[in-house]
């Protein structure tokens, strides 16, 4: 670009950027779609660690635990479990959610336990709740371990080896684990940062577009001797500027939510630290200008501002599904993937979080291969503003 | 000055413009008269270099416009028709906006910028946004905004449509002052009195094609007709139509 031209360009962007900062609904936009990631994140997050403390600290109400000291006194010493005096009335106390669960212990407990019939335990819960699941079955699974006990004592009592009363023996795998799931959540982050450029540019990339051509605008802007390039290129600069503020604003809060959230809570070694945070800059900010570029050719087309927003959401979509795929595990990890746009900064952003060793030049390479790719977009975007159908079609 | 020589545009089978030819004249009011639909934005609209012709040729200042446009446009005030404003911003923000991409800048820009305000009785409006302006406000933003860079010709595409009484004395008065700086003006309009009170040259387009031109005099002693209105219905041929 010769020199006037990038002052043209300079004049273009910053006017749109005034443009833009006036605008109330776009500098929401910017907002939410930054927010968005790390609230998702931070509550997807805080849910898990509640649910698995939930589990590590149970409080069983027990109504009639003098009927059975034994019974409770085994309960007390399992790690994690608080007996405490259970409500008067047990299924009101569980129907209205005040208890997750309640246990109840006849008066005739001991009587049939001493003559070694079977003494019943009465668990109240609430089938039809997702949230206490976890922590019925943990007690439920306690009751059938001291009743298991105690009937592998009655038959040593009587001379019978325990193990033929167990014909089959049930082993637990359970794949989704806390951890594993955290892992599924944080595998949502690049996919959900490059969101956030997206909807972050996406406001500047259709005003300065379709939306010239919906306000009547466009003939006099392009009446100016100024050359194309440098009005397309203006509009993209001052988009790229929206879509990175959009995607650093996002980083850094991520960035300050990782700080509390309590991820060894849930055995998770994953640190978002200076590091990662630099790494995931390093990622996305280079695929901003080619993000915008893309916007604001299809953009172009567009004989308005909605008709604009319309093609970009399929964009949108069409954005996504290398992430999803890359989340999905679809798609095994090869060399040539880092340098596809969207595949590469996917597969780079899951090392970076990963902590897996990335060479420099990797970020260098794929940020130049974005950049240059955009560039292509951009002229063929200023070769748009030549069309007569684009300048009068309305 | 503006030269055009057997402009032609097509648009599938729909000659819009036909084989135009016509000069407008340094220091002088040039009227490009016709009903709606008879050409006039579409010869404007090449000339202004938006539009490329099928053939024929465009001189602005005797440079060539279709061979060099960017040149052209350096050389050209333009009120297209379509002429959309920024909501967001104020009307000295779209003058200086404008002046900024003909690359004029600092002192100059300021000058010419509060020189535009004040001529087009705009002082009191400048720093407000242009969404709340009436239609008058608005043109004469447009109207600002096009002839920052104190361009040689001046092209106004039915500058004082839906304007009322007021702003139109006021567009009326912007073209008589830029016709005494010496500028080429050139205009469209399809009101008969505008054009007879302005220009000195008429030309008087319909279908596509040049029916009559000349100075309004000239036009009355064609037609026969003193009334001036009724010189442009014999010559637009629209009582043949109707």
């Amino acid at each position: 670009m010769r020199s006037s031209s990038l002052a043209q360009a300079m004049v273009v962007c910053r006017k749109e950027l005034t443009d833009w900062s006036r605008d109330r609904r776009s500098i929401f936009t910017v907002l939410l779609s930054s927010l968005f990631v790390p609230v998702i994140i931070g509550v997807m997050f805080t849910n898990l660690a509640n649910r698995q403390r939930q589990l590590e600290d149970v409080k069983v109400p027990v109504v009639g635990a003098a009927n059975a000291p034994a019974l409770i006194d085994w309960l007390r010493q399992q790690p994690g479990i608080e007996i405490v005096d259970g409500p008067s009335d047990p299924e009101e106390a569980v129907r209205t959610r005040r208890e997750d669960i309640v246990v109840i212990i006849p008066d005739d407990f001991a009587k049939k336990f001493t003559a070694s019939k079977p003494a019943q335990v009465r668990l109240v819960s609430d089938g039809s709740s997702q949230n206490n699941r976890a922590k019925v079955q943990r007690v439920r699974t306690l009751f059938q371990r001291y009743s298991s006990e105690i009937g592998s004592l009655r038959l040593i009592a009587r001379g019978i080896s325990p193990v033929v009363s167990v014909p089959v023996q049930i082993e637990d795998v359970e794949v989704s684990s806390a951890q594993q799931r955290a892992a599924t959540i944080l595998g949502f982050i690049p996919l959900l940062m490059m969101i956030a450029a997206f909807t972050g540019a996406m406001n500047i990339a259709t005003d300065s577009t379709a939306g010239e051509r919906e306000r009547g605008s466009i003939e006099a802007l392009l009446v100016n001797p100024a050359p194309r390039g440098a009005i397309a290129g203006g509009k993209w600069m001052a988009g790229t500027a929206t879509a990175m503020l959009s995607v650093v604003v996002t980083g850094a809060l991520l960035f300050a939510l990782f700080q509390y959230i309590p991820l060894q809570d849930l055995g998770i070694r994953f640190a978002l630290g200076p590091t990662q945070l630099l790494g995931t800059l390093a990622t996305l900010l280079p695929l901003c200008p080619l993000i915008v570029a893309i916007q604001m050719y299809v953009a172009t087309f567009a004989k308005s501002f909605k008709e604009a927003q319309s093609y970009l959401s399929f964009l949108m979509i069409a954005q996504m599904i290398p992430g999803m795929m890359a989340t999905m595990n679809v798609l095994p990890s090869k060399v040539w993937m880092y340098y596809v746009p969207w595949i590469g900064q996917q597969t780079l952003l899951t090392d970076v979080l990963g902590n897996k060793p990335i060479h420099p030049m990797v970020f260098v390479v794929v940020a130049a291969a974005n950049v240059a790719l955009a560039v292509v977009v951009i002229r063929a975007t200023a070769g748009l503003l030549l069309r007569e159908k684009i300048i009068f079609g309305r | 000055m503006i030269q055009i020589e057997n402009l032609h545009k097509r648009f599938g089978e729909v000659r819009a413009v036909d084989g135009v030819s016509f000069t407008a004249a340094d220091g002088a009011v040039t009227g490009l008269l016709g009903p709606n639909g008879a050409g006039k934005t579409t010869a404007l609209r090449m000339l202004y270099t938006l539009m490329r012709p099928d053939e024929g040729r465009i001189l602005v200042d005797g440079l060539d416009a279709v061979t060099d446009p960017q040149g052209a446009r350096l050389r050209l005030g333009v009120l297209p028709d379509q002429s959309g404003l920024y909501p967001r911003l104020t009307a000295r923000e779209h003058i200086r906006y404008f002046g900024e991409l003909q690359g004029i800048t600092g002192a100059d820009l300021a000058n010419r910028t509060e020189h535009l305000l004040k001529m087009l009785d705009m002082t009191a409006i400048a720093d407000r946004r242009v969404a709340g302006f009436s239609h008058g406000e608005r043109t004469k933003t447009a109207l600002a905004r096009a002839i920052v860079h104190n361009p040689k010709n001046v092209l106004l595409d039915e500058p004082t449509n839906g304007l009322d009484v007021m702003s139109t004395r006021a567009v009326r008065e912007i073209i008589r002052k830029l016709k005494g700086d010496g500028h080429t003006v050139l205009f469209s309009s399809h009101v008969m009195q505008e054009v007879s009170a302005l220009c000195d040259t008429i030309v008087v387009i319909a279908r596509g094609k040049i029916v009559a031109s000349g100075s309004p005099d000239d036009l009355r002693q064609q037609t026969g007709h003193q009334n001036l209105e009724d010189a442009f219905v014999a010559l637009s041929g629209l009582e043949a139509a109707s």
